[in-house]
C-alpha cells in the first residue's frame, strides 16, 4: 500500500509491524509476513541507520522498535494508522490482537 | 595550524567542521561531544556527531573527508592521527519532533564550531533519559546545567509537552543538589 512511497515492500511491512506491535525482531517479523529473514534484517538495519528505528539486545536477540526521537514519528504513525484502515479485517485483527499479558512457563492453555 | 594529534575535541570538531563548510557542507555538532566541550571534558566523548539539515550525497561527503585523510569505516570516519571519530547521523537537526534552528558558535584556533546551544544540549541528553531511562545521559545533562547557564524554564515546558514532568523533576533535583 505504501510500498511506492517507502521504496520497499519489506520496509512497509516492518514499519507496519512495529507501529502496531511496538517491538519485534527480524525472524519474528519475517515469519509474520512469510518472507525472507535476510531481506527483513537488511531493511531493519537501514531503518535504524536512518534514525527511524532503534534497537537493543535481549539475550541473543536484537529487538527493534520505532525511535521515539525520530522527528516525524507522530506523522509516520498517523500514516500507518490510516493505511491499516484499508487492510482486510482479518489482517487488522491478526496484527493488533496479540497476547501481551504474561504467560507462566509450562502453563497449559 | 596545530597538529591533529594534539587537538582537543573542540579544536578537532572545529577543524573538521570548517573544512566541511569550505566545501559547502553545513552541519551542526550534536550529541555527547557537545557535553565534552561544555564541561571541559568532565565527560569525555570520542564520537563527533555532525548533523546536516539537508543530506549531502554520500560520495561527496566521503570525497571531502578523504581530502583531510579520513578513512570511512562502516558509519564512521577515522583519522590515523586522532582517537576521535566522526559520524553523520541522519538529519534534520531536532529535539524529538521539534526542529532546531538556533545554535551556538565557538571559536577555536582551528576554526569556527557550530554546535547545539547549552539548553538544547541538555534537552538532547534528557531525551535518552526520558525515552530509555539512560542514567549516563541524565548525569551529562546535569553536568552541563551546572557548568553553564541553561534555560530551565524552556526545559521544563518542553518536558511537560512530551509528558515527562516526573523525570524532569528528578533532573531538576539533581541540578539543585549537585
Amino acid at each position: 500500500m505504501l510500498e511506492v512511497l517507502l521504496g520497499s515492500k519489506n520496509r512497509e511491512r516492518i514499519l507496519l509491524y512495529l507501529v502496531f506491535r511496538k517491538e519485534g525482531y527480524a525472524r519474528e517479523i519475517a515469519r509474520y509476513f512469510h518472507t525472507d529473514v535476510n531481506q527483513i534484517q537488511k531493511q531493519l538495519e537501514r531503518l535504524e541507520t536512518g534514525g527511524i528505528l532503534f534497537s537493543r539486545t535481549v539475550g541473543k536477540t536484537r529487538l527493534y522498535a520505532m525511535n521515539p526521537r525520530y522527528p516525524f514519528l507522530k506523522e509516520l504513525e498517523i500514516l500507518f494508522e490510516k493505511s491499516l484502515e484499508f487492510y482486510p479485517e482479518q489482517e487488522r485483527e491478526s496484527l493488533l490482537m496479540v497476547r501481551k499479558r504474561p504467560r507462566r512457563k509450562d502453563k497449559p492453555l | 595550524m596545530k597538529k591533529i594529534e594534539n587537538m582537543t575535541l573542540g579544536e578537532f570538531a572545529a577543524f573538521v567542521q570548517s573544512h566541511l563548510r569550505e566545501n559547502e557542507i553545513e552541519c551542526i555538532l550534536s550529541g555527547g561531544a557537545c557535553v565534552s566541550i561544555y564541561t571541559e571534558n568532565r565527560y569525555q566523548s570520542f564520537d563527533l556527531d555532525f548533523i546536516e539539515n539537508f543530506s549531502t550525497n554520500t560520495d561527496q561527503l566521503e570525497k571531502v573527508m578523504k581530502k583531510l585523510n579520513f578513512i570511512k569505516e562502516n558509519r564512521y570516519f577515522k583519522h590515523q592521527n586522532s582517537t576521535y571519530f566522526v559520524e553523520f547521523p541522519p538529519g534534520p537537526l531536532s529535539i524529538g519532533d521539534e526542529a532546531i534552528f538556533n545554535y551556538n558558535i565557538m571559536i577555536f584556533e582551528t576554526g569556527e564550531l557550530k554546535l547545539l546551544t547549552p539548553t538544547d544540549c541538555v534537552r538532547d541528553r534528557l531525551c535518552a533519559y526520558y525515552y530509555w531511562n539512560d542514567l549516563q545521559t541524565l548525569d551529562q545533562a546535569v553536568m552541563v546545567s551546572k557548568k553553564l547557564q541553561v534555560d530551565l524554564e524552556i526545559i521544563k515546558q518542553w518536558s511537560a509537552l512530551i509528558n515527562q514532568e516526573n523525570k524532569y523533576l528528578t533532573f531538576k533535583e539533581k541540578v539543585d543538589l549537585y
